[in-house]
């Protein structure tokens, strides 16, 4: 069953039960992003995917192959909008077709290694034997890969890799990924639940682990639903925006399921794992690809030195991702960079390689440095400081064999998630593999749950949180701005804080600053000012709750942050410069009580290989 | 540079227009331009937006008429272009208007299912195997597997303005030709049916999608394509290829066309006898005389040379 709920119907003082009764299908509804038997509260789904990226995609249509299983997926804008779309590189999978000298197990050595041991080795062995048969069947969905001479996919060797193992499309491997999935989700009927915002998972019972459904926000009308199901697949995406302009993400990338997650019991794993790429446009965060540097171009300071040779004097400019980083921002930290606060940056100059090479392979580099900073490369150098990129942190994944969680009938998957696999580093292109080898497992986990559970929920539950929700709309909405702070000022100091304080570098005092300070604004944001109480596409109101989930990112990442004393991968501390073996061979664990974070830990997983020093 | 968006708002029926004026920096998009409006003037202004580097098709707008992808395009490369500090931004056109510049996705996908837009592999391919084509077989299809699915296209298509039943929106053609000429689908026959029946010969050639897809995809060119493998795949029995069969048969033989029967062999005589009066006030104003013989043009080798060096072209 699932309930719409309307708000402007909403008759205070009558009983929650009462409600219920009162407000089934009271409002006009025109849209067709929301199924009639959603609106009517006919349906019970199966499985309700929460995200339209890769993995909520590839879950789907694991999930449908049983023909029984009611499936859907919600998205707060349309399926093919999702960051996986924005993935350049292509998918890693053992395959044997382009090197035939690669190895399942090379494939979990470079990815053990690459995150710097702080993934469960177990994990990787499913995963990388799995990547290599998604590849095979995304091309008989019909992924336009890049083909080589004997009519197979071509693969390349990515960063980290030490074999050809990712097959692409061109440098838009993932927009093809989403587009051939969204062709087989149409071609499936899959239901897709659009234009939904995610704003809590309702559960019920004594111990409060019996999942009623899920409440969302329906856009087009301004309606609170309530919509039942068995199994909900929380597949929502990471969480790159707590550093606003500084991220390669999309602006939906916001861990709205994953704070819904943490709200339910599912704790937040190793959140303080951010991947930071080093050459984002200073001007707007967006990625300039690791192919500038690898035909050429020469990092340079404010002074005109090619500082790269105090860093790594022999691999230079082609170090790994994260020394790069790390170089670009202590130029900036010393004074040598140009510009100033978040747009500081170090000069990518691109004037020593010739035109036509410029043409010829920087296209897109090219191109975007033009559009955005109005810099022509073939003339002079563009500005670019490190912009976080990946977040490698997520929720739980309690059994990777089935993509469930602790909470029973909730399932994660994609970079919501944490498998763990990338531990505190992830190599490129391992990305859009996980989503399709973990949305393959959780679409297969759910719907076997489905089948062999029935459902469980309240659905007075569930109607009485919608209109508790309604009216949070109400009081949200209609604050009036004297005194109150806007969202987007709340949203700049909030970035300040992680930019500066929780960044590339990170240290005890200023992680304690930090930690303060986003509690300071997370009571401004208590009584912060939206400015629109419309109901039909708020998208005011749905920024409001897409800061309150960032503001509560933050503070996990921070307290991960200040807990792990070691540096190791994406974490730096400058306080702790050595990686601690020791001690934190362990995943960080939060989950808020009451107004602040609990911290436990869980052991990392070694099989094969116990930690060594990470070198390339 | 001080610039005027006189932006369409539309909430809850109330229909109207706003000008905000918005301090232009250097490489500053339409779509931040929206976004400071939405910060600093005005935060019930709603417009959709995901990537902001032009990958994931959510901000397509019109601004002065045209469809841009507000991500991609500078403020100041549209105020030089239309030699103004003053831009109309609108909804994209033939989508129905959810609020301001946010616009209903959902007929369209129920649209674009029409064609069958999924690969179905050739039956000696395999999930477990996958498939086989060589590079040139991908290179055939590889361009149009860049829709981004932003709606550039049919915002000015004027087909689709004049009427929506009996036509798709360009970006399901490009969809439709991505698949037929993709090697690995086991019967491209099939989907062409179903993408004739969907209005292919509708298209009125108008070339705005073309002129319009930020991703450079040529939606009139993939119609085109389209077009000739109905021929390929012996679907010509419509009116739009036995048109444009006529055409084709009176520029080799003649080198012009004549027009008197043109529409008998388009039609057929039962349908053409329908359109008698048209015949007769053409004939009377002179137009039109059924007793003339078809003149042949004097450049007719010529003409033919060029039609054989284009079927050599492809």
């Amino acid at each position: 069953m699932a309930r719409e709920f309307s708000r402007r119907s909403f008759i205070k003082g009558m009983t929650a039960a009462g409600v219920v009764l009162a407000v089934g299908g009271c409002m006009s509804w025109d849209g067709k992003n929301i199924p009639e038997k959603v609106k009517t509260g006919d349906v019970t789904y199966d499985v309700l995917i929460i995200g339209s990226g890769g993995a909520g995609m590839r879950a789907a249509l694991a999930a449908m192959e049983n023909k029984d299983l009611k499936v859907a997926v919600m998205t707060k804008l349309m399926p093919t909008r999702s960051a996986s779309t924005m993935a350049q590189g292509g998918m890693n999978g053992v395959t044997g077709v382009t090197d035939p000298a690669d190895s399942v197990e090379s494939h979990v050595f470079d990815t053990v290694k690459g995150a710097d041991y702080l993934c469960d080795q177990d994990a990787v062995e499913y995963f990388a034997e799995r990547a290599g048969k998604n590849i095979f069947e995304m091309d008989y969905m019909g992924y336009p890969y890049n083909r080589q001479a004997d009519g197979s996919f071509h693969q390349r060797k990515m960063g980290g890799s030490s074999h050809a193992r990712a097959a692409y499309f061109e440098d838009r491997a993932g927009h093809a990924m989403v587009h051939t999935l969204y062709e087989q989700c149409l071609a499936h009927d899959v239901d897709f639940i659009s234009d939904c915002q995610m704003l809590e998972i309702s559960m019920s019972g004594e111990k409060n682990d019996q999942l009623n459904g899920v409440i969302a926000l329906d856009m087009r009308s301004g309606n609170l639903i309530g919509i039942a199901a068995k199994t909900i697949i929380i597949a929502t995406g990471g969480y790159g925006r707590v550093y606003w302009v500084r991220t390669s993400n999309p602006y939906s990338s916001t861990g709205d399921g994953i704070v819904a997650g943490m709200k339910i019991g599912i704790p937040f794993k190793d959140p303080e794992m951010v991947q930071f790429h080093p050459t984002g446009l200073s001007v707007n965060g967006v990625l300039l690809s690791e192919s500038s540097r690898a035909e050429g171009a020469l990092l340079i300071n404010k002074n005109g030195e090619r500082f790269m040779s105090k860093y790594a004097p022999q691999k230079m400019e082609l170090a790994t991702r994260d020394i790069v980083a790390r170089a670009i921002a202590t130029e900036i930290e010393q004074g040598r960079g140009l510009g100033e606060g978040i747009h500081a940056g170090v000069y990518l100059d691109f004037t020593k390689i010739p035109k036509e090479r410029i043409q010829e392979r920087l296209g897109q580099v090219a191109d975007l440095s033009k559009r955005f900073a109005g810099v022509d490369i073939t003339e002079k150098p563009v500005m670019i400081a490190p912009t976080c990129h990946y977040s490698m942190g997520g929720l739980e994944m309690a059994d990777f064999h089935t993509g469930a969680s602790r909470v029973p009938g909730v399932f994660v998957a994609g970079e919501c998630s944490c498998v763990s696999i990338h531990g505190a580093n992830r190599l490129g292109a391992n990305s859009l593999s996980e989503v399709l080898v973990f949305g393959h497992t959780a679409g297969d986990g759910a719907s076997s749950y489905a089948k062999n559970h029935p459902y469980v929920g309240d659905q007075k539950k569930l109607m009485a949180d919608c209109s508790k929700w309604a009216d949070s709309f109400d009081e949200v909405t209609t604050r009036p701005h004297m005194g109150n702070r806007t969202v987007p000022e709340i949203r700049d100091d909030m970035v300040n804080t992680m930019w500066f304080k929780c960044g590339v570098f990170r240290e005890g005092k200023q992680l304690e600053e930090a930690r303060r300070e986003l509690a300071k604004l997370r009571q401004d944001y208590d009584k912060c000012y939206v400015g629109d109480s419309t109901r039909v596409y708020n998208t005011a109101y749905e920024q409001y709750i897409e800061l309150g989930n960032l503001l509560q990112i933050s503070q996990a990442i921070v307290e991960g942050a200040i807990a792990r004393k070691e540096s190791r991968g994406a974490h730096t501390r400058r306080d702790f410069p050595k990686r601690d073996d020791v001690n934190f061979m362990k995943h960080t664990l939060i989950s808020p009580e009451g107004d602040h974070y609990k911290i436990e830990y869980k052991d990392v997983v070694v099989t094969k290989y116990p930690p060594k020093e990470r070198k390339y | 540079m001080d610039v005027t968006l006189h932006i369409q708002r539309q909430v809850e029926g109330r229909k109207w227009y706003q000008d905000y004026t918005v301090p232009v920096t250097t490489g500053m998009t339409v779509l931040e331009a929206l976004i400071y409006v939405k910060e600093h003037l005005d935060p019930t202004l709603s417009f959709t937006c995901s990537c902001r580097s032009s990958i994931c098709g959510a901000c397509a707008v019109r601004v002065n008429g045209n469809a841009e992808l507000s991500c991609e395009v500078l403020v100041e490369t549209l105020t030089q272009r239309y030699q103004t500090e003053r831009l109309t931004i609108r909804p994209l056109g033939n989508f129905k208007v959810i609020r301001d510049l946010v616009v209903d996705w959902d007929p369209k996908a129920a649209r674009i299912k029409k064609i069958k837009p999924a690969l179905d592999p050739k039956p000696e391919f395999t999930p477990e195997t996958g498939c086989k084509q060589t590079p040139e077989e991908f290179n055939r299809y590889k361009k149009y597997a860049g829709c981004i699915l932003c709606g550039s296209c049919v915002s000015e298509c004027n087909k689709n303005t004049l009427n929506q039943k009996d036509f798709l929106d360009p970006f399901a053609f490009v969809k439709a030709e991505q698949l037929t000429a993709d090697t690995r689908e086991k019967d491209p026959k099939e989907r062409l049916k179903a993408v004739l029946d969907a209005g292919l010969w509708r298209c009125f050639n108008c070339q705005e999608c073309t002129a319009k897809c930020p991703k450079h995809l040529d939606p009139a060119g993939a119609i085109e394509k389209l077009k000739e493998a109905t021929f390929k795949y012996g679907l010509a029995d419509n009116v739009g290829a036995k048109h444009a069969k006529a055409i084709y048969d009176d520029i080799s033989e003649s080198g012009m066309l004549d027009e008197s029967k043109l529409n008998i062999r388009s039609e057929g005589l039962f349908l053409s006898a329908l359109r008698a009066p048209m015949a007769l006030r053409l004939m009377n104003v002179g137009k039109m005389n059924p007793m003339d013989s078809h003149p042949v043009n004097p450049e007719i080798k010529t003409i033919q040379a060029i039609v054989k060096t284009a079927e050599k072209e492809g």
